[in-house]
């Protein structure tokens, strides 16, 4: 049975070692299944705390999260399987090839033979590397390390897709390119999980929303709706701007 | 399984690209290996293999100056340059030569050293044969000095051996001459024809003869110790490519992918364990090779492997076990590849230092013989010494594969903490 609801996050709070102060103070979320939702925040907010707790790579101190049904603590081998994580910095080995790089992945995954071959090729076709998938990615651009960075977190085609600003500091094109591919992937089923600074970006491409500051949720909802719910909202970087200020973050 | 062969095949590619960590792996320990054992083979040699220009003035130009030439000559250990640019050699010469340091050793026997030598004698074998009637005279003779001048770089061992030669060629001049003159004395006394038989060689005689274990046939020489010695000291450098190996792929984000992976966080590290323990024992095989097919090359003896293969087998594996091990703790306590790398090579220094592979542990001072026991370099010399100097087997070498491998579960402890740690 497909469950309505991808990520249930009930009252997560987290304190760093040797820090007194909370990166994330009693966060609750709701993300439905094939959902584009944007995890929004300026610097330090705790986007990427949330991410990392998402993905099991860190702990957390209090509440309790549920993805697909499951409990995280308790099936967290299994729930791992069903998360893929495209990392704001290019998590890929600089000196194996684009395909040496896709085929560990692939086959760390349980992927493997002729599936994982015409996999990796698949991927390599759509992001447009296919032609350059023998070279090492230290040769890469990089707006080709990101598009590589992107395959290689979608190669056991995940469920859920957590995605950590994947356009920063890429080319038009490329950025053009990972958007409608990050579309078509939706399409096909996976809930996308989307952190960015590009709000515009973020306007287009989430259906849903939920903005973070000191560790705490200070709006979620449908984009739309949250655009349209106060007069002086023209767009979601006016939302953004009103809840969070303009003062300069560290 | 499969896994694990996919992490291994990764980490050989990665290591196979990385063309300065393959040199600091590979080529440098053979390098090092080949220059500490031509360098230190004189050290080992007994010190009649080694030859040596000594400055030399005879200005007694008599007995004794021609039989401490002849003396020096004879050992071999030593060439005689009584010359310098075509000129006989004067004092002067021979003091600013030696300080310069063109020269190490400069001996210069004094005028009159056989003249005084002959009165000291005839007093010596007239106050034998005194008659209480015709009292001799005291000898008021001063002694010959002969003046032996040294490089201050010179060792204090070296600067021993040669008094000890030159005092032993001199304690043999005088022995003669007295017995010279007692021979004649006697002869005259009991009115003989022939004179008594002088004999140098004397009764008393020294051999030397390995204490190792009375089955092996391996003699110790240079290459026996350096090869061996030297080799610990290069399997532990491993953890500079190792320790790159693990920062790098923190760095990079490699890591936190692999996290994301289920179970394959210690598959990982697995991984690079056994890669890394595999490249430690092909680099031990090859500076056992420069032992055995470059250095005879180059003048200096075969590398004896001897006939306990096996136990060689568990040094290699114990040793490359402890390598990594520590590699792998310094890669999790460090934060940047520059801190691995400055600390690793300087405590590993440290611990050769301590462990006896630049100074014997029994030459150092009582308190730092006890700290080279905790040096996991001493233990690793220690067991492949019993192999290649005393012909000793695997139970004989068990203690020190003990402890090494001790040490590479502490280590693996302390690295497993650290990762743990900087997880959360």
């Amino acid at each position: 049975m497909q469950e309505k609801i991808a990520i249930q996050i009930d009252h997560i709070s987290k304190t760093y070692k040797g820090s007194t102060q909370a990166a994330l103070d009693d966060i609750s979320l709701e993300i439905p299944s094939r959902a584009r939702f944007g995890l929004l925040g300026p610097n330090g907010a705790g986007k990427t705390t949330s991410i990392n707790i998402l993905c099991g790579l860190l702990n957390y101190n209090k509440g309790s999260i549920s993805i697909k049904g499951m409990k995280l603590e308790k099936k967290y081998k299994k729930i791992r399987r069903m998360i893929g994580l495209v990392p704001q910095d290019i998590a890929l080995y600089d000196t194996l090839t684009a395909r040496e790089n896709l085929r560990f992945i692939g086959e760390m995954y349980g992927l493997k033979g002729k599936e994982l071959k015409n996999r990796i090729e698949e991927y390599l076709e759509m992001v447009g590397l296919a032609h350059t998938g023998h070279k090492q990615i230290r040769n890469y651009s990089g707006g080709m390390k990101k598009r590589i960075n992107l395959v290689a977190g979608i190669l056991h085609q995940p469920e859920i897709l957590i995605l950590d600003e994947p356009t920063a500091g890429v080319d038009v094109q490329s950025r053009n390119m990972i958007l409608q591919f990050l579309h078509e992937m939706n399409e096909k089923g996976t809930t996308i999980i989307y952190t960015s600074h590009y709000l515009e970006e973020a306007e287009g491409l989430c259906s849903s929303i939920a903005i973070i500051d000191y560790g705490k949720v200070i709006i979620q909802g449908e984009t739309k709706e949250i655009i349209g719910s106060k007069k002086e909202y023209t767009n979601l970087e006016s939302v953004f701007l009103h809840l969070t200020g303009r003062k300069l973050r560290d | 399984m499969r896994k694990l062969g996919t992490s291994i095949i990764k980490e050989i590619i990665i290591l196979i690209r990385d063309k300065a960590g393959l040199a600091i792996i590979f080529i440098m320990p053979m390098i090092l290996i080949f220059v500490m054992a031509l360098i230190q083979d004189s050290t080992f040699r007994k010190m009649d293999e080694t030859s040596l220009s000594v400055l030399f003035i005879d200005e007694d130009c008599d007995s004794v100056g021609l039989a401490i030439a002849q003396g020096l000559v004879r050992s071999e250990m030593i060439v005689l340059e009584k010359t310098y640019k075509g000129k006989i050699l004067d004092r002067e010469t021979l003091i600013r030569l030696v300080t310069e340091g063109k020269f190490q050793i400069g001996i210069i026997v004094p005028p009159d050293a056989t003249e005084k030598l002959k009165i000291k004698a005839e007093y010596l074998i007239d106050k034998a044969f005194e008659d209480e009637e015709f009292p001799v005279a005291e000898s008021k003779i001063n002694p010959s000095t002969i003046i032996l001048y040294f490089d201050p770089v010179i060792k204090q061992s070296f600067r021993e051996t040669m008094r000890i030669s030159l005092g032993k060629l001199t304690y043999g001049i005088e022995s003669k001459m007295v017995f010279d003159l007692f021979s004649q004395k006697v002869s005259e006394l009991l009115e003989l024809e022939s004179k008594l038989l002088y004999d140098p060689s004397g009764i008393l005689r020294l051999e030397e003869r390995s204490a190792g274990n009375k089955h092996t046939e391996i003699i110790p020489n240079s290459v026996q110790h350096n090869v061996p010695a030297w080799a610990v000291f290069a399997m532990f450098f491993i953890l500079i490519p190792l320790t790159g190996n693990i920062i790098k792929e923190r760095q990079s984000g490699s890591m936190l992918r692999i996290r994301l992976m289920p179970g394959s966080y210690w598959i990982t590290i697995l991984a690079k364990i056994l890669v890394y323990l595999l490249i430690s024992m092909i680099q031990f095989t090859l500076m056992l090779m420069v032992g055995i097919f470059i250095l005879p090359l180059f003048g200096l003896p075969l590398l004896d492997l001897g006939k306990h293969f096996f136990a060689l087998f568990v040094m290699v594996v114990a040793t490359g076990l402890a390598a990594t091990g520590y590699g792998l703790a310094l890669g999790a306590i460090a934060n940047t590849h520059e801190q691995a790398a400055s600390f690793g090579s300087v405590s590993v220094i440290i611990l050769a230092a301590l462990g006896g592979i630049w100074v014997p542990v029994f030459a150092m001072p009582e308190m730092m013989q006890k700290f080279s026991l905790v040096s996991p370099l001493n233990w690793g010399l220690e067991g492949f010494y019993a192999i290649f100097l005393r012909g000793s087997g695997l139970i004989d070498i068990l203690p020190w594969a003990g402890l090494l491998t001790a040490f590479c579960m502490i280590s693996m402890a302390v690295a497993f903490y650290f990762l743990r740690l900087k997880k959360n």
